[in-house]
């Protein structure tokens, strides 16, 4: 009597076929529709619907957050207290001098009756929620279509940009990272005015792309939005050059940036909601 | 009846938790990925249709809660799902090796194959650095999950015999 090979089981094929056309006919819809358009609409309901989830998410593990923040903190040496009060000193400095500086740009524009470009409209907003997946860089706040957000706005921290708003439902929203692979920043450097992209990368990198070989910054300059585009407002600070390097056989040098936007623990944004106090109908801060 | 209703209630479970408390478990950059866990779960003790519905449900639901394009998530969970479960099908290793090598494949396919998806779709990061920062940490991270969570979640999602041991799930 012959022993014969176990036979191979098979799935049903046929399930996994229409599954797989489904997702690809998915797709399709997706990329082919509009911003009002039917996946689209599912996905602000989608996020009415996690928000307050990822609120209680938030809230049950920021005390841990915060215990594990403290712990780290025990670890901080004499020498790093002293020179944070160093540092501390030297910016008070700065301060004052710039102080100076603004009164004197305000009356200047005051002479010439120009445009106030930082009378933005802004909306206090609390993170509610971090990216629920590695391979995106978005979080969610607490302010939503009912508070005047829409998609597009740009958001910001006291420290500079954040992103832009990407879904909206009415209580909430979803706002994409500039560190996100997906985003891209008209940016420029505030010492030379030279211009350039600001992109994210997956593992959440800054770099300033596209910039003129002429003119390369060096680590430590600093780089704001150029208004470009119509997107971000100018003059929003995005990030501190932290290295640079120029190849030879490179058409653009690699320049490095980081955020001065802790992303990652951040609490409080601010929605530029418009320049118009009027257009909105939530707190405007 | 039962087995579809706990397949629902452990699918809504994983993206819940998803939500709430995957993006505070990051560690080296990169957060689980519970319905993935669950759907390998559900593949291994259901089979490669169960695991391809609920890959597909858990994918699309995925999807719609991040800022990628809809439907990918849904495709890579779906054909994860099926694969899973035709490895677990047709494999010969025994004992309780057989679900954890299928899990840690599982895994590390999944992400692979998302960054394959985007990669076609012309939406995705650099290749070889979203391999490394990405994909290789979380199929290690996703499959020391799996063998956490793998006992208790594949004797709650099989209702057909009862499993007093780790053992006698494989």
């Amino acid at each position: 009597m012959r022993i014969g090979q176990p036979e191979p089981k098979r799935g049903n094929t046929r399930l996994l076929v229409v599954l797989v056309a489904l997702a690809v006919i998915l797709l399709t819809l997706y990329f082919r529709e509009g911003d009002s358009g039917l996946l689209h609409q599912a996905r602000s309901l989608t996020l009415a619907a996690s928000a307050p989830i990822a609120r209680v998410g938030t809230a049950i593990t920021s005390p841990v957050g915060a215990a594990g923040e403290f712990l780290a903190g025990l670890g901080t040496s004499r020498e790093r207290l002293e020179a944070l009060e160093a540092q501390n000193e030297e910016l008070r400095a700065r301060l004052a001098e710039l102080e100076e500086a603004r009164q004197e740009n305000e009356r200047l524009r005051a002479l010439v009756d120009f445009a106030e470009e930082s009378n933005l409209a802004t909306l206090g907003a609390r993170v509610i929620g971090r990216p629920a997946s590695t391979w995106e860089g978005a979080i969610t706040i607490d302010r939503g279509s009912e508070d005047g957000v829409e998609a597009g706005m740009p958001v910001m921290a006291a420290q500079g940009l954040v992103g832009q708003v990407a879904t909206v439902s009415p209580r909430a929203a979803t706002v994409r990272l500039i560190t996100d692979q997906q985003s891209g920043v008209a940016g420029m450097v505030q010492s030379s005015r030279v211009l350039g992209i600001v992109r994210g990368s997956i593992s959440g990198a800054l770099s300033l792309d596209f910039v003129d070989r002429a003119q390369v910054p060096k680590a430590g300059d600093v780089v704001i939005t150029s208004g470009l585009g119509g997107v971000y407002p100018k003059g929003i600070v995005v990030g501190d050059v932290t290295s640079v390097e120029d190849h030879r056989g490179e058409l653009y040098p690699r320049i490095a940036l980081t955020s001065r936007v802790p992303i990652g623990r951040i609490e409080e944004v601010l929605v530029l909601v418009g320049s118009g106090v009027g257009e909105v109908t939530g707190e405007i801060e | 009846m039962s087995r579809a209703w706990t397949t629902i209630g452990a699918l809504a479970a994983a993206l819940i938790l998803q939500v709430a408390f995957a993006p505070h478990m990051e560690i080296f950059g990169v957060s689980p990925n519970i319905p993935l866990l669950v759907v390998i779960t559900l593949a291994i003790v259901q089979g490669p249709s169960a695991g391809a519905v609920a890959g597909f449900a858990a994918g699309l639901v995925l999807d719609l809660i991040g800022t990628g394009p809809v439907g990918a998530w849904a495709l890579v969970l779906s054909v994860t799902g099926y694969t899973t479960g035709m490895l677990q099908e047709n494999m010969f290793a025994e004992g309780w090796l057989a679900p954890v090598t299928v899990a840690v494949i599982a895994g590390l396919l999944a992400d692979t194959f998302y960054l394959i998806v985007l990669t076609v779709l012309g939406v995705a990061p650099a290749f070889w650095e979203s391999l490394v920062s990405v994909v290789l940490p979380a199929a290690v991270y996703n499959a020391l999950l799996v063998l956490l969570i793998y006992p208790w979640l594949a004797r709650f999602l099989r209702s057909d015999r009862s499993m007093k041991s780790f053992r006698r799930l494989a």
